[in-house]
């Protein structure tokens, strides 16, 4: 069905295309008549560009002109777009030229309305509005109503004035910047630019009184431009006009030309120019070039309606970079009320947000997929660190039962010196107060005081040792032999109360092994404490405690043997699991304990029976060197 | 000769200090670095009172002790602990020891103890002096006269003794005349007493045994 209704409108609109040839031919008659008839065929709109397509400005207007366009009409115009460029060639064979190639180009589809862009295409379309577009309304558009007067635009030409109020613009610096006490003033050398900077002079001439000094920085090159710029005082405020050509008669796109100056000025840049943002200007008072394409659209849909129309200003807007605030350290809130932001982080969806939502979903999925592992790994971590911390505890908890166990023998040991040094000290002071002392004793009894003294110092640092409480792990490299001695030390006076014989064997060359130095001690006196309860119920005549260490499989070895009655055959398998324990008052968590210390360390620890009776404790620790030791 | 302060601990630091000390208060020591070796020279030692150190290497303070009470029953005995122990100090003092200290007493509260053991070894030595001597009178008399003496202190009469002996009572009047004489008492009161006191008979009922 939709096959059919389209060609019927095929035919339909060759009908009126025949006719509207007919109808332009008989109005080139009749050129004076103001009144446009469109009658049974698309309206046609001229669009005039004063320079190139590179002027943002113009291009911007007429981009929001087309589309305000194309939907009121819903996409039934015909629009054409010329760039006269008459910036880089103002030459009047040029002008001329291209007036008499447009007429030749429109002369079978005379437009039915022509806008024009800035006041160069006003002029140009005013001269030559006969051979190029005969009857047709013209409306011209972004400049003021005072270049209208000075160009003299006719009466039935319609202005879409846009008025560029470099006040509002200097006013937006000095609320932004209330401390500044310099004022520069930046514009080219084109008859535009002078204009321009004509107007300012005259606009500013108030204004500029409350600043020290006001430069106009002009009839410069660009290099000058952006040298000057660049070494203005920093409570300076530059404002930047137009610069279409330089003093070497070199053209520019204004913004181009700004961007240069702006990016190494040592103080904020203004503009009026929406056109200007994003090229380093901090902002300005200005007619968005939008707001103009669609008032300039709303005109010409009403002229093309036949609709009275009449000159209308384009609606004006502070607008503002909000990056180049954040540059200049400059304070949102000062700017003027209404301002338009530009460049907040939003502004990125907007413009690309379907790259973007495709772009943050994949994002989203590896985020996701990463924020699983990192949560795996962070509670990987956690989960580590509190199994070593519970470790640490628990190893803690046990140096303490150990340190309980062997309190009473250590204890003993210590008051040995302790009444030792207590008798010597009084025999001394007696011996002074004697008639005759014995110098010689006297001397003698304090060496021993001293001896014992370092005695006392000693057990005491062991003990400390034994009941040292800490949450990290202080690895060190130590020999296996000294602990193990050390260990012996500190049981020895429980060895020698139980009636059991302490006997060790050492190798001639160090063991090094690297770990924490008391979890390792920590793990011999379990294995001593062990075995010398083992032995309670052996004949005491042969209660041996035996402390070997050495080499084994390129590993540094412990073995503690006792001479009890050893360890039940189906006790061997379960007996460093936790709370497994034999003993009456024991916790069953020394072996586990034990058995976690050394796994920590790369160790391992391992149980038997002896064949001439007694259990065997076995520990294993890696070498710290195993190259030194291999030697 | 005053007596002597047998120190015997296994700790050569203590040991040596101890001694010094009591040296410096004027008291004969004599140290021992174990039980064994001081059981061992026991029979040559001079008497005195025992700093016996509870845990040795060895034979432990205790056994040490009960050996002494065996050997040496008149040496009072002071244990010194590193460490109170109740067990221990109990079993110390239900054996007779004059004393329980820790090592850590101040050095008064240890001159105090040896006083007092010294002076309790003194009062035992004099009263076992007195015994042996009143033993050795004992021992003086005849079997007759300890037949005569053992009918005596039991309160029976001149006729009664010579009817149980077999003999005349002028017979028993001699006898009994030798007896007080070796003994050295002047009534039958005093005998009676030293036969009480070297265990011939029963003091707590004063009544004839036998």
């Amino acid at each position: 069905m939709g096959l059919g209704e389209w060609s019927g409108r095929l035919c339909c609109t060759a009908f009126l295309l025949a006719v509207a040839v007919l109808g332009a031919s008989s109005r080139h008659a009749a050129a004076s008549d103001a009144s446009i008839a469109i009658v049974g065929r698309v309206p046609r709109v001229l669009v005039l560009y004063p320079y190139d397509e590179r002027i943002a400005a113009t291009t911007a207007a007429g981009e929001a002109l087309r589309s305000r366009l194309l939907e009121a009409t819903n996409g039934k115009i015909d629009l054409f777009s010329e760039f006269l460029d008459l910036s880089r060639f103002p030459e009047g064979e040029h002008v001329a030229r291209m007036a008499r190639y447009l007429g030749e180009k429109y002369a079978a589809r005379r437009p039915d309305v022509v806008v024009a862009f800035g006041r160069e295409s006003a002029s140009f379309i005013v001269a030559n509005h006969g051979t190029i577009a005969p009857g047709a309304k013209i409306v011209a558009a972004g400049f003021g109503t005072a270049t209208a007067e000075k160009i003299a635009l006719p009466d039935d030409v319609i202005g879409a004035f846009s008025t560029f109020n470099i006040l509002k613009t200097a006013e937006m610096a000095r609320g932004l910047q209330p401390h500044a006490r310099h004022l520069y003033i930046v514009g080219g050398s084109s008859d535009f630019d002078r204009s321009w900077l004509t107007t300012t002079r005259a606009d500013l001439k108030q204004f500029s009184k409350s600043f020290d000094t006001t430069t106009y920085l002009e009839d410069l090159t660009i290099d000058e431009f952006v040298e000057r710029a660049s070494r203005v005082p920093p409570d300076s405020i530059i404002i930047a006009l137009t610069v279409f050509k330089d003093k070497t008669g070199r053209n520019f796109v204004p913004r181009d030309a700004i961007r240069q100056i702006s990016a190494t000025a040592s103080a904020p840049v203004y503009g009026p120019y929406q056109t200007y943002i994003d090229h380093g200007v901090v902002g300005g008072n200005t007619v968005t070039f939008d707001a103009l394409g669609r008032t300039v659209g709303d005109l010409v849909i009403d002229a093309i309606a036949g609709k009275p129309v009449s000159d209308l200003e384009a609606p004006q807007t502070y607008i503002a970079d909000v990056r180049q605030l954040r540059r200049w350290g400059l304070a949102e809130e000062d700017l003027p009320p209404g301002t338009v932001p530009m460049y907040r982080e939003k502004s990125l969806w907007e413009e690309h947000w379907v790259i973007l939502v495709a772009a943050s979903g994949l994002l989203l999925a590896q985020a996701s997929i990463i924020s699983v592992l990192l949560l795996e790994r962070r509670r990987r971590r956690v989960a580590e660190r509190s199994a070593r911390l519970h470790l640490l505890e628990a190893v803690h908890l046990n140096q303490s039962a150990t340190a309980g166990a062997l309190s009473s023998s250590i204890a003993h040991e210590l008051n040995q010196p302790l009444s030792a040094i207590r008798n010597n000290a009084e025999a001394a002071s007696v011996l002074l107060r004697s008639a005759n002392p014995d110098h010689e004793l006297i001397q003698q009894i304090l060496l021993d005081i001293q001896e014992d003294d370092q005695r006392a110092g000693d057990i005491i640092s062991r003990m400390r040792g034994l009941l040292k409480k800490r949450s990290e792990i202080d690895w060190q490299e130590f020999d296996l032999n000294d602990v193990t001695s050390s260990a012996i030390h500190i049981i020895h006076g429980e060895a020698e109360r139980r009636g059991i014989t302490l006997t060790s064997t050492q190798p001639p060359g160090e063991l090094p092994v690297r770990a924490d130095k008391v979890h390792v001690q920590q793990v011999i006196l379990n294995l001593a404490t062990n075995a010398m309860d083992a032995m309670l119920n052996a004949v005491p005549a042969g209660r041996t405690l035996t402390f070997a260490t050495g080499l084994a499989n390129e590993k540094a070895e412990l073995r503690v043997s006792d001479t009890g009655d050893g360890i039940p055959e189906e006790r061997l398998i379960r007996i460093f699991e936790p709370f497994y324990t034999t003993k009456q008052a024991g916790t069953g968590l020394g072996l586990s304990i034990a058995r976690a210390i050394l796994e920590t360390y790369g160790g391992t620890i391992c149980a038997g029976n002896r064949p001439e009776g007694g259990a065997v404790f076995c520990v294993a620790l890696p070498l710290a060197h195993r190259e030194e030791q291999s030697r | 000769m005053k007596p002597v302060v047998h120190i015997v601990d296994d700790d050569e630091s203590y040991r040596t200090a101890t001694a010094r000390l009591l040296s410096a208060h004027g008291l004969r020591v004599e140290a021992h670095e174990s039980g064994d070796q001081f059981l061992a020279r026991l029979s040559a030692c001079e008497p005195g009172c025992v700093l016996l150190d509870l845990r040795m290497p060895g034979q432990s303070g205790l056994q040490i002790q009960n050996r002494l009470c065996e050997l040496a029953p008149l040496m009072p005995v002071v244990f010194l602990t590193g460490e109170g122990d109740i067990k221990a100090s109990v079993e110390a003092m239900k054996a007779g020891a004059r004393d329980f200290l820790e090592k850590s007493s101040t050095a008064a509260a240890l001159m105090e103890a040896i006083d007092r053991a010294l002076i309790q070894y003194e009062r035992q030595k004099a009263e076992h002096d007195r015994l042996q001597a009143q033993r050795a009178l004992v021992a003086g008399l005849s079997p007759r006269e300890v037949e005569v003496f053992g009918l005596l202190i039991r309160g029976r009469l001149n006729k009664q003794i010579a009817h149980a002996l077999g003999v005349s009572e002028r017979t028993v009047k001699v006898h009994r005349h030798q007896v007080m004489e070796k003994l050295g008492v002047r009534s039958l009161a005093e005998a009676v007493l030293i036969a009480a006191s070297i265990g011939l008979i029963d003091q707590d009922t004063a009544s004839p045994v036998g």
